[in-house]
């Protein structure tokens, strides 16, 4: 089914009086996730956002809790406010990242309130990717560019209307405002077909690299790969899956806030401990945690490699340390054998 | 509810050299001669010991306005220290108006511990600037905790 | 340029060989279109992958100091003034350092041809021309419309320091200091200004690409790290990243050499040049000093003279 795009920015417009929106917009210099009040302010045409939207589940400085000391009673408040919100325009790489977020912030063992809250609280709308770049690789990834998996609905852009489709309950919900759909014609199935099968051009095989990398923890692979790494965090914080974070005090006198902000395993100084020890104060201990974290670790805890193919460390990265070619590397390490 | 508004006083952070400008202060005090009580002191051994960080912080921490004194050049107690201080002070003024903060904020002065009279002079006149300019307009100010972009 | 790459593999190849060095630092081919990658290469064998052309961006002397034993590295005139700094701070030995010097015209900036072509699919540097395939569209540009901000100032393209010098010279064009985009900016009012900063600082998400792509930011300890006294709060307001920029900024003043490393490293494109281009010109006019000249002289804020002037006082 599908809706014009006018009739859809009518409902989006009305939508907008409930739900906080986030949708993308352009900004010098790209695209970016930022709250909109009309569906006029949204930009249609793109590749994908330079950052990933994940700053509205996780955002990159939060006030976890607000303490206040008098004489002897200490306050504590949470800061956490939720809005009900409606994530527009998501492409299925940050959608399936989402996913993988909330196997770190919202699984039996442990819920983190101030994600799973803005999460239950959002709502969906994925979008295919129409065009696609050459450093995206999401078909290596189990996903592709109309990959539904973790929108509550998906559109894919048809010109002058959207082909709309539930993919949830909580995205049923939201439809009940979607008024006048119509059966797509001839032309616009066809081009619906041609989106659905397409695939990035560029590809991976990580197929085996779970297995492979189990056996290369002392692998001399990782003696140069690093070197060219700036041990900056350009490509955590432009990762739609990475999660790592610091946890800090302002106190000022009497008051003081706990923070939580981002931080990542490329710093040097991540891993330091109070003691002063340093695990990974070494960049190759640092790259070869980056490697075994999404493509090893993360497997054998969450089921799944933390990785969805955007593309958006390879651009990002002022050395130009590509993931794609780490990646192959491991692929064609010789396992030195003991 | 008290309808007037209080008038504004300034909160001025003043890092002032402890051989001269501490001195020169301290005399000001001892001789009366009478300053807005606007400026909180912060003594260190010489104005070379001064970190550009220390005025942005300052800032940060919600001071409206900051002054740095130190021996006038070629009295410095450790010789040259206020010789390199000259430098950076005169780098710091003018990054810090090239981003915009306002003209007279952030001020430096050399104040002989002999000048007393002086130093209350200075302070007037620092104080009377950063009155006129308002409070803290936030250049480098930071929210409680830190914040995030809209 | 091809007699450049054969004369840069056979240096290195010869360095290699004869065990004068343990490894050339210099530019292999990148994974994307019109990217070049640092590449660390020990044994004469790999030297072939060794390039040099207008995408040799990155500022290689930033590795300098973090790789052991004798290296070679493959410096443009920027990057030779950065290693001469490091020198005059003693945070290199000149013995472990073969400089391998090229004169450079300058660099290309990828985003000013994203911003007209959209995403770059294949791109070919010919003499005079480069030809992109975009996906926007396709179009040809000059050298000229595409060169780094900081190359089109640059005064010293031809390398201050080297061990052997590959290629020809370069003639200077601009021989006096111009900083006519400071004094732009400076001729903006207060007002325009702060809005200005305030707009590209909200843009920075505290990566420290540019802090680490810096070969001159090599404190093992940086002060946003330091949490004693805790400087930065770890907010990304632009308040605060405006104080981490203007911190660091005035780290380097007096030693920054200019060579745009930290802009071009910038994920978000913040303009951070701006900055550092005001202290050049400051350090210029009021102390007649250029950093990384020479390995006799200083930084800046390490020399003073009786004569400095001090019109930062107040009036009273």
């Amino acid at each position: 089914m599908k809706i014009s795009k006018e009739k859809f920015g009518q409902a989006f417009d009305a939508l907008a009086a409930d739900y906080q929106i986030i949708a993308p917009v352009s900004e010098a210099g790209g695209v970016n996730y930022l709250a909109v009040k009309s569906f006029s302010e949204v930009k249609q045409d793109y590749l994908n956002s330079k950052l990933p939207p994940k700053s509205f589940l996780f955002p990159q400085h939060e006030k976890l809790l607000t303490y206040k000391k008098e004489g002897k009673d200490v306050t504590v408040k949470t800061e956490l406010q939720v809005e009900k919100s409606v994530l527009f325009g998501i492409r299925p790489c940050d959608a399936k990242a989402m996913l993988l977020l909330d196997k770190v912030f919202k699984n039996d063992e442990y819920r983190d309130p101030y994600y799973y809250e803005r999460r239950d609280n959002s709502v969906v709308i994925g979008q295919a990717c129409n065009k696609i770049s050459p450093s995206c690789f999401c078909s290596s990834m189990g996903i592709s560019p109309a990959s539904s998996e973790g929108s509550d609905i998906f559109l894919i852009d048809l010109g002058d209307s959207y082909q709309v489709e539930v993919i949830t309950e909580k995205g049923k919900a939201l439809m009940a405002g979607l008024q006048e759909l119509s059966e797509l014609s001839a032309d616009e199935q066809a081009l619906v077909d041609t989106i659905k099968s397409a695939q990035t051009s560029s590809k991976v095989d990580v197929a085996t690299i779970t297995a492979k990398l189990d056996k290369m923890f002392d692998s001399p692979f990782w003696d140069s790969l690093h070197e060219k790494c700036l041990s900056c965090n350009a490509c955590t914080f432009s990762c739609p899956t990475c999660h790592c974070f610091d946890i800090s005090e302002e106190v000022h006198k009497n008051e003081g806030s706990r923070v939580r902000t981002w931080d990542g395993c490329m710093a040097p100084l991540f891993t330091l401990h109070g003691s002063g020890h340093n695990p990974r104060d070494k960049k190759k201990a640092r790259w070869r945690q980056r490697m075994m974290h999404k493509f090893n670790y993360f497997v054998h805890n969450n089921g799944d490699i933390a990785c969805v193919g955007c593309g958006r460390c390879i651009k990002s990265c002022p050395v130009n340390l590509d993931i794609r070619q780490v990646i192959d590397g491991v692929n064609n390490a010789e396992l030195v054998v003991d | 509810m008290n309808t007037e508004t209080k008038a504004f006083e300034p909160k001025i952070a003043a890092f002032l050299c402890n051989w001269c400008s501490y001195a020169g202060a301290d005399l000001a005090g001892v001789g009366r001669f009478q300053y807005p009580a606007t400026i909180r002191t912060i003594r260190v051994p010489c104005s070379g010991r001064i970190n550009p960080l220390y005025l942005l912080k300052a800032m940060a921490n919600g001071a409206d306005g900051v002054l740095v004194s130190g021996c006038h050049p070629g009295d410095c107690h450790y010789m040259s220290g206020n010789y390199v201080a000259r430098r950076k002070f005169a780098l710091i003024d003018s990054l810090l108006k090239h981003v915009g903060l306002e003209e007279g904020r952030v001020s430096f002065s050399w104040v002989s511990a002999a000048e007393g009279v002086r130093f209350a002079e200075v302070v007037k006149g620092v104080t009377e600037r950063v009155t006129a300019l308002g409070p803290n307009k936030g250049v480098f100010k930071v929210e409680d905790g830190g914040g995030t972009n809209e | 340029m091809n007699s450049i790459i054969e004369d840069i593999r056979a240096t290195a190849r010869q360095l290699l060989t004869d065990g004068k060095v343990d490894v050339v630092i210099g530019y292999e081919k990148g994974s994307l279109p019109l990217s070049a990658t640092p590449c660390f290469v020990r044994s004469p064998q790999d030297t072939d992958k060794l390039i040099w052309d207008e995408t040799c961006e990155n500022n290689l002397a930033a590795f300098s100091t973090l790789t052991q034993g004798k290296k070679a590295i493959i410096a443009k005139g920027c990057d030779s003034r950065a290693l001469v700094v490091l020198l005059q701070e003693n945070q290199l030995v000149r013995d472990d350092l073969y400089i391998i010097g090229v004169s450079c015209q300058g660099v290309i900036n990828k985003k000013k041809i994203e911003a007209e072509t959209g995403e770059i699919l294949e791109a070919s540097i010919n003499p005079g021309k480069i030809t992109v395939k975009g996906m926007e569209c396709d179009k040809e540009f000059t050298f000229a419309e595409l060169k780094d901000a900081s190359c089109q100032t640059c005064r010293y393209p031809n390398p201050v320091l080297e061990d052997i010098h590959i290629g020809g010279l370069i003639e200077v064009a601009q021989q006096a200091a111009v900083f006519a985009d400071v004094t732009e900016m400076e001729n903006k009012t207060d007002a325009e200004r702060q809005a200005y900063f305030k707009e590209q600082m909200s843009k920075c998400i505290r990566c420290y690409a540019c802090r680490n792509a810096c070969p001159l930011c090599y404190c093992k300890e940086c002060f946003v790290d330091c949490n004693s006294p805790k400087w930065l709060t770890g907010g990304v307001d632009s308040a605060e990243n405006l104080f981490f920029q203007a911190g660091r900024v005035l780290h380097l003043a007096g030693r920054c050499v200019e060579c745009g490393a930290c802009s071009r490293a910038c994920p978000q494109d913040v303009d951070i040049r701006a900055l550092n281009r005001k202290m050049s010109k400051d350090v210029f006019n009021m102390y007649h000093h250029e950093s990384g000249i020479s390995v006799e002289g200083s930084g800046a804020l390490n020399e003073y003279s009786a004569d400095d002037p001090e019109a930062f006082l107040v009036k009273e």
